[in-house]
């Protein structure tokens, strides 16, 4: 039959594991077990999850700030930042709210399912570059776990920056997450400023938003802002843009500040579309992304 | 490249040639209540069904590569874990017989998000590996603009493309698996009697086109005119029905939806191609919609199609195949929405929505 | 032995019952209608009533599966009932969600009239015809005229799994478009579906039978539009008000055509005079 034309099969060409350019990563996930659950409020739980293989475990690395697809088979696949420390490699956590359908499934399952993790996936904190220098990181709600990974991270490496101020805002006390840390984080010579909208009767810090710490703090100078500072910001939209603001005027340059988008994804791969802002892939450019970028994406604020 | 000329009966032997293997080409589907022929990309077994003369398909032949629905792949679950099953979904290569420029144009930039870049996607590559294309010239149409889009000739990305020279076919043959084919039939290379008969051809066509899209600047325009009214006068027409992405030779965005078999004992991860005009196109889970008004999905299809994909690949993703003007029942069109853009006039004599 | 858990998440088997009020009972035989899957269906779910698949029944259900629209005293009072009694109430068809068919009944003024042509001298009692929603809470619809069985199934499974249930908020197109059908507009043919809620797989359409929107409207329908479409294509205003009618969906719609086309009516009747 030689008017048959031959099969190409893709997969056979396939030369080792480069992860980006390989076809046959695109559908492999990573077999996962989620090795324990705490619930932190009562909506959101911390799931540590291990891949498996620990070959595959150990291979895996990711930077602060990157995401992974989770995948429960046919209950469904969204994407994640990493709250845990890169030194942990493929013994991930991650901080789920439940949302959706796959989230309020996580919140039903106990430790040892088995789940597909995929990534890591897009840009991280540049945390190289923030060395020697100040860090603010500013978390709103939520926005407290993908914050986590460069906390731990500045944490185990903390000689080798100058002031890390942490300030964490929040609706209510009860929506408070990782309560249990917040001591170890201020023995390792952080400072750490909580505030909420709503106290309760318990409550005995401050009232307020975040911006209202911020503010307070960046009146009491210490040197130029300009040259030795960077800010990690992690919240809804209206939170960043203020905060972004606020660090703007008081001299900040904006490519020295970070922001995490959060969209949908079906893929996490630049193919789906689903999570572009303007026409910048999330997934790709981002989720993290310089304030000057985030200015320049149409409807990103 | 290398030419060849062939009598135009000889392509019938080409045909029957290449008939053991699946032949896809241009048939008649039906006629319009206008007594129009509407065309499709439809498997054909008789050369008498294939109609190289077509003026264009209502629908690219986007189901071979990147069809509407797609299984990316299968769970077998059981109680502690799951197994994954994964199926590029093609088993044979398939023949393309008679595609335009514009439709190998339109591969050619799916090649470069969906092949060329990071994370290649294999169920595409798949397909894409396993075809043998054979261009044909085409006439334009009322509503094509290609030739503004720079794709109204292709330059690779087919195995052979031919033109017709009323007795004869002139050839281009592009690929090493073309040049053998040829090889079972009667060819002659051409001389320079043919090659003016050619430039002639492609000049009569290039004469021919009656829509065009000034593209100058435009992905700049697209930015400068972000919140330009126009873009609310359109989406006020658009039904946000997803069909200009249904019938785009381009449109390759997706949704992905998982479901648990009825036993509970498998799922399945299934890919459908979605429309950023859709409603729920951005919305997130919560519900939180980035793009809730019609104008505003709207406009981030333009700004997808012209200016994301200029910025990545240093061109539009719209080849100008003019397949979203015809099939889009509220009459928005490409070159209307860009000139109106441009301008920042609304169209006369059309009415948007409570008639403004 | 039904399976109890899905990847270790236990699951509930809920208790359902079906009930129909006035309806053909079509979407009903859908559910049965399905020989291939109708086990492991009932493995999901305990039936504990369905009128027209088995005879024993019992009052102790979880969800109630309702089909049919409330056109009697009696009925609306029957459904308030089963409201009392189900944790979930599923309107399921045309008629259970926007009143199908039988509201088409709604059309004519005069009530007493209809019930002569109809019934003749038997004493029937009859109101207007109106969809469950319009009586008491609906948790879920299920549309369509009928029912699409796959769509059933899928919600069931997702029922079971704790799962949301969601519709398709995109038109017919999208299915219609995908299964390479001719747009019946080319074909000279009216289509309500690129206004109508996707989910049917474009089962009318794909048979050269334009949409009459029996599952309603899709999320962001542009009605005003198709309606202007369908008036450029040349299509009577009867012709576009009888399908915005047919299945109660569009019902707003068509009231609003109906008043503008007896205003224009009325106008040109004064201008001839």
């Amino acid at each position: 039959m030689e008017n048959k034309l031959p099969f190409v099969d893709v997969l056979k060409d396939i030369h080792g594991y480069q992860r980006k350019a390989d076809l046959g990563s695109f559908e492999y996930s990573h077999k996962a077990e989620i090795t324990n659950v705490y619930p932190l409020t009562s909506n959101e739980k911390l799931y540590q999850i291990q891949i498996v293989d620990p070959d595959m475990r150990r291979r895996f690395t990711f930077q602060p700030g990157q995401f992974v697809m989770l995948e429960v088979p046919g209950v469904g696949e969204a994407p994640f930042s990493i709250s845990s420390s890169p030194i942990r490699h493929g013994d991930i956590e991650l901080c789920i709210r439940n949302v959706g359908n796959l989230t309020n499934f996580l919140a039903r399952v106990e430790r040892g399912v088995q789940v597909g993790i995929t990534g890591p996936f897009g840009t991280s904190f540049p945390l190289k570059e923030m060395m020697g220098q100040n860090i603010f990181l500013i978390a709103g709600g939520l926005g407290i776990a993908p914050l986590r990974s460069p906390i731990l991270s500045v944490l185990e490496n903390r000689s080798r920056y100058a002031n890390v101020d942490i300030i964490y805002g929040a609706r209510q006390p009860s929506e408070l997450l990782f309560t249990y840390q917040y001591d170890m984080w201020r023995k390792f010579d952080i400072s750490l400023d909580i505030i909420v909208e709503k106290p309760d009767a318990q409550w005995k810090g401050p009232v307020g938003l975040s911006t209202d710490i911020l503010r307070k703090k960046l009146a009491e100078p210490d040197g130029s802002l300009s040259n030795n500072t960077y800010a990690i910001v992690c919240g809804p939209p209206v939170m960043f843009k203020f905060v972004c603001n606020m660090l703007t005027e008081a001299g900040i340059p904006m490519q020295k500040m970070f922001v995490s988008l959060e969209r949908r994804m079906h893929c996490g791969r630049g193919k789906c579309c689903r999570c572009n802002v303007g026409s910048t892939y999330t997934c790709l450019k981002g989720p993290v992304f310089d304030y000057w970028s985030v200015m320049n994406l149409k409807e990103a604020i | 490249m290398i030419f060849r000329l062939i009598n135009k009966r000889e392509l019938r032997e080409l045909f029957d040639v290449l008939a053991e293997n699946r032949i896809i080409g241009p048939v008649q589907k039906g006629t319009s209540h206008d007594g129009k022929a509407l065309y499709a990309f439809e498997p054909v077994f008789d050369f008498d069904d294939l109609k190289l003369d077509y003026t264009s398909t209502a629908r690219p032949a986007k189901r071979y590569f990147l069809p509407s629905h797609e299984t990316l792949c299968t769970f077998s679950v059981h109680e502690n874990g799951w197994e994954k099953t994964v199926d590029f979904n093609i088993h044979e290569p398939h023949v393309f017989f008679g595609m335009h420029a514009c439709d190998i144009n339109a591969l050619d930039k799916l090649d470069k998000v969906l092949l060329e870049s990071n994370f290649p996607t294999p169920y595409y590559a798949a397909k894409r590996k396993n075809m043998f294309i054979i261009g044909v010239e085409c006439t334009p149409q009322p509503s094509c603009f290609c030739r503004s889009m720079g794709t109204d000739s292709a330059f690779h990305g087919f195995d052979m493309f031919l033109t017709d020279l009323g007795d004869s076919y002139f050839v281009e043959v592009q690929s090493a698996t073309a040049f053998n084919f040829l090889k079972n039939i009667r060819t002659r290379e051409p001389k320079e009697k043919d090659h003016a008969r050619y430039m002639k051809v492609v000049a009569d066509k290039n004469s021919m086109f009656t829509t065009s899209v000034d593209t100058t600047d435009l992905a700049k325009i697209l930015d400068m005119e972000f919140q330009s009214d126009v873009w609310k006068y359109w989406g006020d027409r658009c039904l946000s029905c997803g069909t200009c992405a249904s019938v785009c030779p381009t449109c390759y965005c997706y949704g992905v939806e998982e479901s648990v078999d009825i036993d509970l004992k498998g799922a399945k991860k299934k890919k459908h191609l979605y429309s950023c005009n859709l409603i729920d196109f951005a919305e997130v889970a919560g519900g939180h919609n980035f793009r809730p008004e019609s104008h505003s999905r709207l406009k981030y299809r333009y700004y997808h199609k012209h200016r994301g994909f200029m910025e990545e690949f240093e061109e539009s993703l719209c080849v100008g195949c003019g397949r979203c003007s015809e099939a889009c029942l509220a009459k928005i069109t490409v070159p209307e929405v860009i000139a109106s853009v441009r301008s920042g006039v609304k169209p006369k004599g059309k009415k948007g929505r409570h008639g403004k | 032995m039904p399976v109890d858990n899905y990847l270790g998440v236990p699951l509930h088997r809920p208790k359902v019952a079906f009930f129909e009020f006035t309806a053909c009972e079509g979407c009903q035989l859908q559910i049965l209608n399905n020989e291939a899957t109708l086990l492991d269906f009932l493995s999901l779910v305990e039936v504990v009533a369905f009128r027209e698949a088995m005879t024993e029944r019992s009052d102790d259900y979880e969800i109630a599966f309702v089909e049919g629209s409330i056109t009697r005293a009696d009925e609306a009072k029957r459904l308030k009932e089963i409201r009392k009694k189900a944790k979930v109430l599923v309107a399921m068809g045309s008629c259970a969600c926007f009143g199908g068919v039988n509201q088409l009944k709604n059309r004519f003024n005069n009530n007493k009239w209809v019930k002569e042509q109809v019934y003749g001298k038997f004493p029937v009692e009859s109101e207007e015809a109106r969809p469950l929603e319009d009586v008491v809470t609906v948790d879920l619809n299920i549309y369509g005229c009928p029912i699409k069985k796959e769509e059933v199934e899928k919600i069931v499974t997702n029922l079971v799994l704790g799962k949301s249930v969601s519709h398709p908020k995109y038109p017919v197109c999208m299915e219609c478009m995908a299964n390479e059908n001719i747009c019946l507009y080319k074909m000279g043919e009216p289509c309500l579906g690129p206004v109508t809620r996707a989910g049917c797989d474009a089962w009318c359409p794909g048979s050269r039978f334009g949409c009459w929107g029996c599952r309603g409207p899709a999320d962001a329908a542009n009605v005003e539009q198709i309606i202007s479409i369908m008036e450029e294509h040349k299509f009577s205003a009867d012709t576009i008000i009888d399908r915005l009618e047919c299945f109660g969906g569009f019902k707003k719609f068509a009231g609003e055509l109906k008043k503008r086309t007896a205003k224009s009516k009325s106008k040109k009747k004064r201008a001839a005079k």
